[in-house]
């Protein structure tokens, strides 16, 4: 991975991952409709309110900084989101799944209630629901995600996006409730205890983000 | 909110043609040629032989395939069956492809032959076909040398109708070099009496040599060019050394170069991305947070936020992240400010 020159702004795109899997897919779902900016990278206590310049010198630590390029992992990039609030907002939007990590046996399944707070003036689940990637599908027998019933939503949570055979497919799902149940296939496991994947809760109201990790033990 | 909807007007499509040289050596000539013994002495030697730039990478540049219409130039598959041989099969396939009718023969120029040289250009490097006007190919015989290009410019100066076969565009090759015709021996760039020196086809990265303008003597455009097939021994004693592929490779490796570029239509999806001065103000940055329970970092960001954009991400309407931009430095943005970024998709 190379940083990219500052000397002047540009613009290095690629596509991700889960795009190239939906461009293979050719089904329709790769199609950009809507775009969000994120803050990767960047470490606010770097920015100096008591600049002995003034203000215009504030953010100098930041600014100039080199940035990375662009990953193609789904999961690597947009971690941090630019949201819009209102002017004024003291308290940001925090998204809390109730578990710091998650460890399932076998054919043990977990539904998942995320709640945003700091938003929608004391409503804590998000109308627009919350979107959830597993890094690799195939450590679950079931993920769903209910409560959502928008038809792109609904076309995405019936997609079967386990169809690849043999590599760690990422799936995503939109719900108010993520349902899943851990895999009862013992020849993932080979000689190991454990399958290991990651899960990312996006709110799609508020572009608060969690990633937990999850871990599958083998009964 | 942290998802914006594209309107309509934020995309544009647009196609533009790259050139560039053909070789994988990135240079615009290819003045070294190889050939594989392995290749060459294996099964596919008999029909062609893959041309290399270097003895030591295995990237194919182009290959060279001789093709008779009556077997000539290698051994028959079966003693018992005339003129079948694979110089038959390689004349009979590019007929097909080319010509698309199995009667007719290769008309070079005004004249009719029932041979020609194939040099189809490796895929990769022709991409979408090949830049007219760009060609020089050197050869050498055994009276001379001559240098080769096509007759494109005609086209564009002259206003003449571009001719077509099965295998799309048809130029001619003649004598000079990147795309200016040398009128010296003939006037349109010609053999004196044999006709073109061969047909560039662009659509499918194909050079057809015509062998019979090549053999002739200087005076009349040739440059005594001798190869294993109708004009030397037939079908007699054939061995990859001596074969009329090999006879072509030495003309090509014994000159100074092969000159060519090729073209490429690159479709671009710009996406005009538009965060308004009221919009993408705060972060959900765990450093732009103070502690648990999501207060901003500083006072001065209750009121007047600060943010950086370092990445751009699009989506599709189920929030599943396609593709992904990154800035070259971040760009501050705050209630009074507002951008404009485009982003370019090649596919």
């Amino acid at each position: 991975m190379a940083y990219l020159s500052n000397e002047f702004v540009t613009i290095d795109a690629v596509l991700t991952r889960k795009g190239r899997e939906l461009l293979a897919r050719n089904d329709g779902s790769f199609r950009i409709t809507q775009f969000a900016l994120a803050d990767d990278e960047i470490d606010y206590t770097l920015y100096n309110p008591n600049h002995p310049s003034g203000s215009a010198y504030y953010g100098q630590a930041i600014v100039n900084m080199p940035l990375l390029e662009a990953f193609p992992q789904t999961q690597q990039s947009m971690k941090y989101k630019l949201i819009t609030l209102p002017r004024g907002t003291n308290l940001l939007p925090i998204l809390n799944i109730g578990y710091p990590s998650i460890s399932l046996p076998q054919g043990a399944s977990l539904a998942l209630k995320p709640q945003t707070l700091n938003y929608l003036g004391g409503t804590t689940v998000e109308p627009s629901g919350y979107t959830a990637t597993i890094s690799d599908i195939r450590v679950l027998n079931n993920f769903e995600g209910v409560g959502v019933n928008t038809p792109a939503v609904t076309a995405l949570n019936i997609t079967n996006q386990t169809t690849t055979i043999g590599t760690s497919v990422s799936k995503t799902v939109v719900g108010t409730v993520i349902n899943m149940t851990a895999t009862t296939v013992n020849t993932l496991f080979n000689a190991a205890s454990q399958l290991s994947a990651t899960l990312t809760v996006v709110g799609n109201d508020s572009g608060a983000r969690v990633t937990v990790p999850v871990t599958i033990t083998k009964s | 909110m942290s998802y914006r909807r594209l309107e309509a007007d934020d995309f544009v499509v647009s196609s533009e043609a790259i050139s560039s040289t053909c070789w994988t050596t990135n240079a615009p000539q290819l003045t070294t040629f190889f050939t594989s013994s392995t290749q060459a002495n294996g099964s596919s030697g008999t029909y062609y032989l893959n041309i290399f730039d270097s003895a030591t990478t295995s990237s194919v540049q182009f290959a060279i395939a001789y093709g008779n219409a009556a077997g000539s130039g290698s051994a028959v598959y079966n003693t018992a069956v005339n003129g079948l041989s694979p110089t038959s099969t390689i004349f009979g396939q590019w007929q097909d492809l080319v010509i698309g009718d199995e009667n007719t023969n290769f008309v070079f120029g005004n004249i009719t032959s029932s041979e020609f040289f194939a040099l189809p250009i490796e895929r990769a490097c022709y991409k979408d076909s090949i830049f007219l006007g760009s060609l020089t190919l050197n050869l050498s015989g055994t009276l001379g040398s001559i240098k080769l290009t096509d007759n494109s410019s005609l086209y564009s100066t002259n206003g003449l109708a571009v001719q077509f076969n099965e295998a799309g565009r048809v130029f001619q090759l003649v004598s000079g070099s990147a795309g200016v015709i040398n009128t010296s021996v003939n006037a349109n760039g010609y053999s004196l009496a044999s006709g073109s020196y061969g047909w560039l086809l662009p659509d499918i990265g194909t050079i057809i040599l015509n062998p019979l303008a090549l053999s002739g003597s200087l005076v009349s455009g040739g440059i005594g060019f001798r190869w294993s097939g109708s004009n030397a021994t037939g079908s007699a004693a054939y061995t990859p050394a001596t074969n009329a592929n090999f006879s072509m490779f030495q003309a090509i490796s014994g000159s100074t170069g092969f000159t060519l570029n090729s073209q490429e239509t690159i479709t671009s999806d710009f996406i005009f991305v538009r965060p308004r001065s009221s919009e993408f103000n705060y972060s959900e940055n765990p450093s732009f947070i103070s502690g648990s329970t999501g207060a901003v970092l500083y006072p001065q960001f209750i009121n007047n936020p600060q943010v950086y954009i370092t990445t751009i991400g699009l989506y599709n309407d189920t929030n599943q992240l396609l593709a992904v931009a990154k800035l070259s430095r971040p760009l501050t943005k705050d209630f009074t400010k507002e951008a404009l970024v485009r982003v370019k998709l090649d596919f």
